[in-house]
């Protein structure tokens, strides 16, 4: 498995059939794609989630205040100053990593201090939303926000123009979460997770390091947020700020390995699509209760995740099979 | 506009009473297992849920369902205590998540039993109001709290300072290593601090169920108010938490008064960040240990 050549060519074949296998099967399927479609949003949000986690060494507990900030911001801008959809939705992103911003003061904060600062900012940005009403709308939110246009004659506002829109953002996210691990920034993330005072010694501005982790973060989890907002062209407070923009990338990028690059898209697929598929409909109320036995599960019996869970088994048993 | 300054600065002070209980729970599991329990404001709302089906499933007094929340949120608490002494790796982030894996389950456990309606004691005592000093109104159930709390607290910080465990509780804070080579079992100490917050959980669960309402969302609020409390005391002392609450408290309902109550929340948290990056040890100094 550690062989990068084969790395590539999976990483390959799954992208064709991301992009062709998936719309030629699924094209015409609304609900399916719809499905996915909420998949991918959350995988967005995973990875952001999960490359502030393990290169920046923090946990957010606090990524709804960026997916709201992105998507209140890009709404905004189309609806009030007419900027187009798709460049409005990469300022949704800026817009988000301006908020990360007021947030870096807080970087200096370890664990537990960090995570519920971030939290109280998840709060103070939702009470100030939905306070601004002459901008936002207030409680009651936004209606008909602009769809995605139409560009050369294939209509990015359908569903499955919204599902090569995401899965561009996420595949886009994920490739960039690869080569920063991969840069000397990311070793230097690294060692910091092991010693930061000694990495701070030999001249590592980790501080600084830390400051550009939360902001790509931030802006990854602001264009999802933007490239919701116009999918489903409604937006309000409680809806752009909910917990579940927190909880379900959380549990996804748990479920499927946070300190690997794909395991946080694969675990959003499969906790997202197991939770709408199965648990809705048995559970209408409350369903969120198997994403928290999910969360503690994991935490306490493969911390990794999942992916490297089934990764270590073909290892061994190829032991097996030399002895 | 006096009597309105002073009508909220008494309510805020009577809210802080019931804040500061939820606080030192929160506090005294930090203290000994260097863990925020991101479920302690979900054990607060079990017990607020425990009193509500005890009242109107079987119409019994919220305070004769006590010893029932006790068992009930103790149990809890121990297991949340008995998970996390699981987690060997990358403990601070694993422990966490994991509290805050339990918040959701405890959380949608109540959703799922008792909906998201908004729930009250129906007894009419509890809401009655009471005149102190001609001007400055408030309910039974309030002062009630707010005394029963400043006894509580009383007691937990006299065992702290005065009984054997409690110092070992303090100790094992301070120094683990030392307190373990000097005799304290951490494991035993540390499963007592989580009874101890269960207990204060349970007496904060009623507090909030009697003058307020409860709600499943609730819970998560909590957490994060006995956090922000813990950080202005500076996981301090029990009267520094006292203090840290009681500003909340007044701040809150100051908030409310003169401004919307859709800020109150707002409140809080400005000046819990303002706080953490003027002086992250928290307004009364560095002190980690619990009684001072």
């Amino acid at each position: 498995m550690s062989n990068p050549s084969m790395n590539r060519l999976l990483l390959i074949a799954v992208l064709a059939v991301a992009y062709v296998g998936v719309p030629l099967l699924f094209g015409g399927n609304a609900y399916v794609l719809g499905l996915i479609v909420a998949a991918l949003t959350i995988a967005g949000v995973a990875v952001a989630w999960a490359l502030l986690g393990n290169l920046g060494g923090m946990v957010s507990f606090g990524h709804a205040a960026f997916f709201g900030v992105g998507s209140y911001t890009s709404a905004v801008l189309a609806m009030k100053l007419g900027v187009p959809v798709f460049a409005a939705m990469l300022l949704g992103g800026v817009g988000a990593a301006v908020s990360s911003i007021a947030m870096l003061p807080a970087l200096r904060l370890r664990g537990p201090y960090f995570a519920l600062a971030i939290l109280a900012y998840a709060h103070i940005f939702q009470i100030l939303t939905t306070e601004m009403t002459p901008v936002t709308g207030g409680a009651g939110g936004l209606l008909s926000i602009p769809r995605f246009p139409k560009i050369l004659g294939f209509d990015f506002g359908e569903k499955l123009g919204g599902y090569l829109i995401v899965l561009t953002v996420v595949v886009l996210a994920a490739l960039a979460y690869d080569a920063i691990r991969r840069s000397t920034w990311g070793l230097a993330l690294k060692a910091m997770h092991d010693t930061e005072v000694a990495t701070r010694v030999v001249g590592v501005p980790s501080t600084h390091l830390k400051a550009a982790m939360l902001v790509l973060s931030a802006f990854i989890t602001g264009v999802v947020g933007a490239f919701n907002a116009h999918f489903i062209s409604f937006l309000d407070p409680d809806y752009a700020f909910s917990s579940g923009w927190t909880v379900l990338p959380i549990a996804a990028a748990i479920f499927g390995g946070y300190r690997t690059v794909w395991g946080p898209v694969v675990g959003a697929l499969a906790i997202y699509l197991v939770d709408q598929l199965l648990f809705k409909p048995i559970l209408p109320h409350g369903h969120q209760m198997i994403l928290g036995v999910l969360l503690c599960a994991m935490i306490l019996l493969s911390p990794g995740g999942l992916m490297p869970a089934l990764r270590r088994r073909p290892v061994k048993e190829g032991r097996h099979a030399h002895a | 506009m006096f009597e309105l300054t002073l009508q909220a600065l008494f309510s805020g002070l009577l809210a802080g009473g019931y804040y500061a209980t939820v606080a030192v729970g929160l506090a005294l599991v930090f203290g000994t297992m260097r863990v925020i329990n991101l479920a302690h404001g979900e054990l607060v709302l079990l017990a607020a849920y425990v009193a509500y089906a005890a009242e109107t499933n079987y119409g019994v007094n919220p305070v004769m369902a006590i010893p029932v929340a006790l068992v009930i949120v103790g149990s809890a608490s121990a297991i949340v205590y008995a998970l996390l002494s699981r987690i060997r790796q990358d403990r601070e982030i694993n422990s966490l998540i994991l509290t805050f894996g339990l918040g959701i389950i405890l959380t949608n456990a109540i959703l799922s039993i008792w909906k998201a309606d908004i729930h009250s004691t129906s007894d009419p005592w509890f809401q009655d109001s009471l005149v102190v000093a001609d001007t400055l109104f408030a309910m039974n159930a309030e002062v009630a709290s707010f005394v029963g709390g400043l006894v509580l607290m009383a007691g937990v910080w006299w065992w702290l300072n005065h009984s054997w465990q409690g110092r070992a509780v303090r100790a094992l804070s301070s120094n683990r290593a030392a307190a373990t080579l000097m005799g304290v079992n951490p494991r035993k100490i540390e499963i007592l601090s989580f009874l101890i917050a269960a207990l204060l959980a349970t007496f904060a669960g009623f507090a909030i169920y009697t003058g307020k309402t409860v709600f499943p969302a609730l819970g998560h609020v909590l957490t994060v108010k006995a956090f922000i409390i813990t950080v202005l005391a500076g996981m301090g002392s029990i009267p520094g938490v006292l203090i840290g609450a009681v500003m909340i408290g007044v701040i809150e309902s100051l908030t409310v008064t003169y401004l919307s109550a859709s800020l109150q929340e707002l409140a809080g948290m400005i000046l819990f960040l303002v706080v953490l990056f003027v002086s992250p040890s928290g307004l009364f100094g560095g002190g980690r240990a619990l009684a001072r």
